[in-house]
């Protein structure tokens, strides 16, 4: 037992030695929403008088143990009254909320300070939750609600330009952000290459996204958690919504299967604008569609079991010439089950797979890759006494990677079939984590989460002389591949290589006053995949590889300090926080690296590492009818890749670059306004340093063409890109007691048509053989209106 | 492929513009280019060669300088000696007694400006095209001339071709290297398209034997040259290092390649 180990298990003593030490009582149940049963995610329980509480979790669930006596609680949730209640506790006691949503109701209760002050308390920092509500009221490119655009709006986060896909949180590569849907992992988080994310807005109930701090429960990549809920479905009457936009359309069904107690949602989205094309004679087809559903139902008051699932694809034509399709498919199994008032369980079983698939047909082949995983998860939520809470549980995950396939299509396609050779792996973790309230002002949060992974057997693995599948030419100064000695097969049993990894996390609030608390943060993570990607963005072709003989796991390290604190009753809130992460084992290609079909990719990569640091700032206006933030992160954001020996250079001759998605200043605020019931607007404005980009510092001829020449990676920057965004809501009936609701939602994004630069890139003219700068520019300015309903 | 695949990427960013901007550029001091290129004609003696040396300018600059002056020499295992003898002052140097065969090894030396430069190539051999296929229904907008330059790939070797189509319509050459890795022992294509090709226009289609080092080179070239790079699916791009060294002083690399390639030449008149 190392150190870690020791001292955990020592805490955990003494606190469970507390624990018996009273008379006590524990009060738990689940929270709902009144109109639809829905489980509320994050609601404040809180009892004024002993300046303690509690908050739901991700299944509505909360427990708390306290001192007999009779007490006032109150519960308080974004966007609903708030209730209070004076309960007599004396017995341990199972007390079910329902809350009312406050939009129309006048005698409307605003949510108080305490609320807020009890998120100052709390350990876990670097977190951002955005309400479903929010994310709908801003403008949008196209009228589409986009939950990863919302993101970005975010401190600390961003991504590498429009039409780019994922998201970059503090310096972090769009492959280290791991992405649940009702806890199953998702794969690719784009639709269009990163016009729209896969999440249909409504049929999301609750967004966490994990910046740092990050809690053991998770792990499996590196930069973030973006945790996203699923709504049950309203189990007590059939309702629908959805929309109508000028590139797509959602409806989403809910409604009860037995009422209060099951209830099905079923949620469709799909674009349409290829509809058109045909009309203005374009033989193509570019569109998306995804489709949520879920059953769930309540066994019992101690068993609750849910079954999920997501299916997305884009779908991609030009003419003849290609066939594009991909997407993520995922299945999801859970059971709630409480072990007592106390102990909340959920088990998941999931399934989840990303498949890809090419046809070119003017080279006659078919092209296919993807990746499957069965994912088990069991964790636990222990609400030992006031102040003090576990989280435990298991992980296991296995994996099943399909390089990619290649098949002719024809019969006299000149290719032949090719198949790269498939890998398994199977990956495992138990965590413990703790929140513990030591005295009134510090609460800590550790916890610790042990990781394995096991590359398993495979068919045809490379052999090569001294393991080295990478040669340096010192006469040239390149890299060569070595060519394999021979192959070696192994047993699907057979275990390749392993890792092991100990992933400490540590917390900590220290309260200055009722307004304001410092926090600091550690923590250590291990991913153990890795998305093969050269370029500035993932493409969906990007195939994932899990860590064996070549590539090594990623390991993080981070470090967070802020300070939070609320002013005038939560009017305002000011968060700053200041980060700094290093990366270990980043793979990083050689110059000119072909990834696509590529069956040894251990001949084109090395391990280099990653840095990353920065200050945020979120300056926030919770209350009143104009309502907003401001946003500003300093950062920077780099890798290096030296040589494996002084004789060889590395990658950029061993020197630190910048990330393709480094932005030194990134500003962004993010307003609304409620005029009165029939309109309110929001607006965004961005402003972001230029992305590093390399330009050329010469040219020379070659067989007859322009080559130009470069120096360092990413020393240069497209100039800075900014925008401003607005929209205008409109309920034309608020009124009204009738079922159906509409509302308009109009919006211009980019307004002042600043011609941002998504990319410089420099060719040579073929028609006049003169060399030239061009610049892409994606979005100029885009007026869109969407219509809403709900049924 | 990944040329494919990158041409398709860039084609569905359909609500993209693109303009030419003006943009402040660095400029590194002058390198030696190598344009060393000897091509062996099928059916040719192949007696007559020419080697190119220029230098590196800036990046919009309009002038390639010539580099004059140098002496330019290529030895065979045979030990026969091959002397270019500049063309006024052109940077085009000129043999007419070279000896070419099929995987003969030669070394080229250049002397300039008191640096030695050296680089070591093999003659690759290369298959003649079978025929030509036309499509005047093709590319990925459906009206595009499309030709087809089919050849038949060894099977018991690992191949590697350089296509050269050259016509009236476009400035440069067009350049296209494959590999046979998902080909091996077939028949397949060197493939070209042209939006204006019209009855009777001329394209003269080059297929070259080239060794598996220049299709790597080349491979990085075309894409820091073409139209494809750029945007989120664009490589990081760097200097690409040829197979020539400076042997007096390592840092002042040459550009450039040293090629030796047997080639099958075909002329085809659109149809």
């Amino acid at each position: 037992m190392n150190r870690i180990q020791k001292g955990l298990f020592f805490c955990l003593l003494i606190t469970l030695n507390l624990t018996f030490s009273q008379e006590k009582f524990t009060l738990s149940g689940i929270v709902t929403d009144s109109e639809s049963n829905e489980t509320l995610i994050g609601v404040t329980i809180l009892f004024p008088e002993l300046q303690t509480g509690t908050a739901t979790n991700e299944y509505g669930f909360y427990s708390i143990t306290l001192s007999e006596g009779t007490y006032k609680v109150q519960l308080s949730y974004l966007g609903y009254q708030t209730t209070s209640q004076t309960i007599e506790l004396n017995s341990g006691k199972t007390l079910n909320f329902q809350l009312r949503e406050s939009s129309e109701s006048l005698d409307e209760v605003v949510i108080t300070k305490d609320v807020e002050k009890l998120n100052i308390r709390k350990p876990q920092m670097s977190l951002n939750s955005l309400s479903i509500k929010t994310i709908k009221q801003m403008p949008v490119v196209l009228g589409e609600v986009d939950i990863i655009k919302s993101i970005t709006l975010l401190p600390g986060v961003t991504n590498a330009g429009e039409g780019s896909s994922g998201f970059n949180v503090r310096g972090g590569a769009a492959d280290q952000n791991l992405i649940l849907l009702d806890e199953a992992t998702i794969f690719n988080s784009s639709h269009l290459f990163g016009f729209f994310s896969v999440f249909n807005p409504d049929a999301i109930k609750d967004i966490k996204l994990y910046k740092g701090g990050i809690p053991a429960k998770y792990g499996g990549r590196i930069s973030s958690v973006l945790d996203i809920y699923q709504k049950e479905g309203n189990s007590k009457e059939f309702h629908m919504n959805g929309g109508i936009g000028i590139v797509a359309s959602r409806l989403l069904l809910e409604g009860p299967i037995e009422k209060n107690r099951g209830s099905f949602l079923l949620g469709g989205r799909s674009s349409y604008a290829h509809l058109f094309l045909p009309l203005f004679d374009i033989d193509s087809k570019a569109y998306f569609y995804d489709l949520n559903t879920k059953l769930s139902y309540r066994i019992n008051t101690n068993n609750s079991i849910y079954l999920s699932g997501y299916f997305g694809r884009d779908v991609f034509q030009i003419a003849d010439s290609f066939e594009n399709e991909y997407g993520n498919a995922v299945l999801n199994f859970r059971w709630n089950h409480l072990f007592s008032d106390k102990l909340f369980s959920n088990l998941s079983l999931i399934y989840s797979d990303y498949d890809y698939d090419l046809k070119l047909n003017f080279v006659e082949f078919d092209w296919t890759s993807g990746i499957r995983n069965f994912n088990l998860k069991y964790d636990f939520k222990h609400y030992i006494k006031d102040g003090f809470k576990l989280e435990y549980g298991i992980n296991s995950i296995y994996y099943k990677f399909n390089p990619g396939e290649i098949e002719p299509t024809t019969e006299s396609s000149g290719i032949n079939t090719f198949k790269l050779i498939d890998k398994y792996a199977f990956e495992n973790a138990v965590y413990i984590d703790a929140e513990h309230q030591i005295t009134d002002k510090l609460a800590l949060g550790y916890g610790v989460r042990f990781s394995s992974f096991l590359r398993l057997g495979q068919d045809e693995l490379n052999v090569y002389t001294n393991d080295n599948p990478l040669l340096f030419n010192e006469d040239l100064q390149i890299y060569e591949k070595a060519d394999p000695i021979g192959t070696e097969s192994f047993k699907r049993s057979d275990v390749i290589e392993s890792f092991f990894n100990i992933e400490p996390r540590f917390s900590l609030a220290y309260q200055l006053n009722n307004e304001s608390s410092l926090k600091a943060s550690y923590n250590r993570m291990t991913q153990y995949l890795h998305l093969l990607s050269n370029t500035s963005s993932p493409t969906p072709l990007d195939v994932w590889t899990p860590s064996g003989r070549y590539a090594k796991p990623q390991l993080l390290d981070q470090f967070a300090v802020g300070y939070f604190k609320t002013i005038n009753d939560n009017d305002y809130s000011l968060e700053v926080e200041a980060f700094y992460k290093t990366i270990q084992n980043r793979i990083d290609y050689i110059d000119g690296a072909d990834l696509i079909a590529n069956n040894a990719i251990e001949q084109i990569i090395l391990n280099g590492r990653a840095r990353a640091y920065g200050l945020e700032l979120l300056f926030r206006k919770n209350e009143g009818d104009f309502k907003g933030w401001i946003a500003y992160t300093l950062s920077k954001s780099e890798q290096q890749t030296e040589g494996r020996t002084p004789l060889e250079t590395g990658i950029n001759k061993g020197k630190w670059y910048n990330t393709p998605f480094d932005k030194t200043h990134d500003v962004s605020v993010t307003t609304s306004y409620e005029l009165n019931e029939k309109w309110s607007f929001g607006s965004n404005f961005l402003f972001q340093t230029g992305l590093p980009t390399t330009f050329p510092n010469g040219q020379y001829q070659f067989n007859g063409i322009s080559i130009p020449s470069f120096d360092s990676r990413n020393t240069s920057r497209l100039p800075a890109y900014h925008r401003l965004d607005i929209s205008a809501t409109y309920n034309p009936k608020p009124d009204s007691t009738k079922r159906w609701k509409g509302q308009w939602v109009f919006s211009i994004y980019n307004i002042y048509n600043r011609r941002n630069a998504a990319s410089i890139t420099f060719r040579e003219n073929r028609m006049t053989a003169r060399n030239e700068a061009i610049r892409t520019a994606i979005f100029g300015i885009v007026p869109s209106v969407s219509y809403n309903f709900k049924f | 492929m990944k040329k494919y695949v990158i041409l398709i990427l860039t084609t569905c960013l359909l609500l993209s513009c693109e303009d030419e901007i003006a943009v402040d550029l660095n400029t590194a001091p002058p390198r030696l280019v190598i344009d060393a290129s000897i091509n062996w004609f099928k059916g040719t003696s192949g007696n007559e060669q020419q080697i190119k040396l220029s230098l590196s300018a800036p990046y919009l600059a309009d002038e390639i300088p010539p580099a004059n002056g140098a002496t330019v020499i290529i030895t065979d295992a045979n030990n026969n000696t091959f002397s270019f003898i500049e063309d006024g002052v052109s940077g085009l140097y000129n043999n007419t007694n070279f000896i070419p065969e099929i995987n003969g090894i030669y070394t080229l030396v250049v002397t300039y400006e008191g640096e030695t430069y050296t680089a070591t190539e093999t003659l690759k051999s290369v298959v003649s095209i079978d025929f030509v296929e036309q499509n005047d229904e093709g590319g990925f907008t459906g009206e595009e001339t499309e030709l087809k330059a089919f050849y038949t790939d060894p099977v018991n070797e690992e191949n590697y071709y350089f296509f050269e189509f050259i016509n009236d319509i476009p400035a440069i050459p067009d350049l296209e290297v494959y590999n046979d890795e998902f080909t091996n022992g077939n028949q397949i294509f060197g493939f070209y398209t042209e939006e204006d090709l019209e009855t009777g226009d001329i394209v003269t289609i080059r297929n070259y034997g080239i060794s598996e080092r220049f299709y790597e080179f080349m491979f990085i070239l075309l894409q820091q040259n073409g139209e494809e790079g750029g945007g989120p699916f664009e490589t990081q791009p760097a200097t690409v290092r040829g197979n020539c060294v400076n042997q007096t002083n390592s840092d002042n690399f040459p550009f450039g390649y040293f090629r030796v390639s047997e080639v099958d030449e075909y002329i085809y008149t659109v149809l």
